[in-house]
């Protein structure tokens, strides 16, 4: 139970940090707190036992969803570095705010 | 609920991943966020070894601590202009996004209680060979399409940061 209190909590910390930081590295580094919250999740509820069957669900390859996982959040950190080195060239922004061109 | 070793060792794990995600969100200064961001995740990379996943751990310290985070790094390094030092990280705290969060919060404890009750033996360790039947058996088509995911990430990372250099 603890572990998945610890992993919800830190995914709403990462989901508050989404919503309130203006910087755009502090916003990535707020999704990557959210992977790591679902990862914990993930792997807190899948290495305990059912305790009314005593059957581990995915316990053969939960590690292998777990590099699946760590390899699309490594992914989305690259690009979205890579976008913010570009934006930050191009335009000399580094705040989510003050790019209003692709406003809707 | 008996505070025992195991329990403790995890209370204090959650304990330090809390208060650095806390730190990466609130901190205003940017190497401090990315000193507690590193620290948050080698508290999350304890607790993966706590919960018996022992691979997923190291990786998790491979590629997130010495990877991505010198990856922000040089991020950081590459777009600080000259004023930008001091007020470089702003957040706009108010009460709407908190009250987003904890209710999001709430929600997911709800619906993640029974869950978590089922679940409740000591966690069992998985060895590397197991992994690596089930990458190369089972997950196979997963296992390529990672990949093939991390190769089209490279070419649009090189695309997106380096193609405007004349």
């Amino acid at each position: 139970m603890m572990g998945v209190l610890v992993s919800v909590a830190v995914f709403c910390i990462g989901v508050y940090g989404v919503l309130t930081r203006r910087d755009i590295v502090g916003v990535l580094a707020s999704v990557e707190v959210m992977l790591a919250g679902a990862m914990l999740a993930l792997v807190a509820i899948a290495s305990s036992a059912d305790s009314a069957t005593g059957v581990r669900p995915l316990a053969e390859s939960i590690e292998a969803v777990g590099l699946l996982l760590l390899v699309i959040a490594a992914s989305e950190a690259a690009v979205g570095l890579a976008l913010l080195v570009s934006v930050a060239r191009r335009r000399g922004v580094t705040r989510i705010d003050e790019l209003q061109e692709v406003k809707g | 609920m008996s505070f025992d070793g195991p329990f403790m060792i995890q209370l204090a794990l959650g304990v330090v991943a809390l208060l650095t995600a806390l730190a990466v969100v609130a901190v205003r200064e940017i190497t401090r966020m990315a000193v507690a961001l590193g620290v948050f995740l080698l508290s999350v990379a304890g607790l993966f070894l706590f919960y018996g996943a022992s691979f997923l751990a190291a990786a998790e310290v491979f590629v997130y601590v010495g990877g991505v985070l010198v990856l922000m790094l040089f991020a950081i390094m590459l777009v600080q202009r000259t004023d930008a030092g001091r007020a470089a990280l702003e957040s706009r705290h108010d009460i709407g996004s908190a009250s987003v969060a904890i209710g999001l919060f709430v929600m997911l404890t709800v619906a993640l209680r029974g869950v978590s009750n089922r679940f409740q033996g000591s966690p069992a360790g998985s060895s590397v060979p197991e992994l690596a039947d089930v990458l190369m058996g089972s997950r196979l088509v997963q296992y390529e399409m990672a990949g093939l995911l991390l190769l089209v990430a490279l070419v649009a990372v090189i695309v997106i940061a380096g193609g405007d250099e004349q």
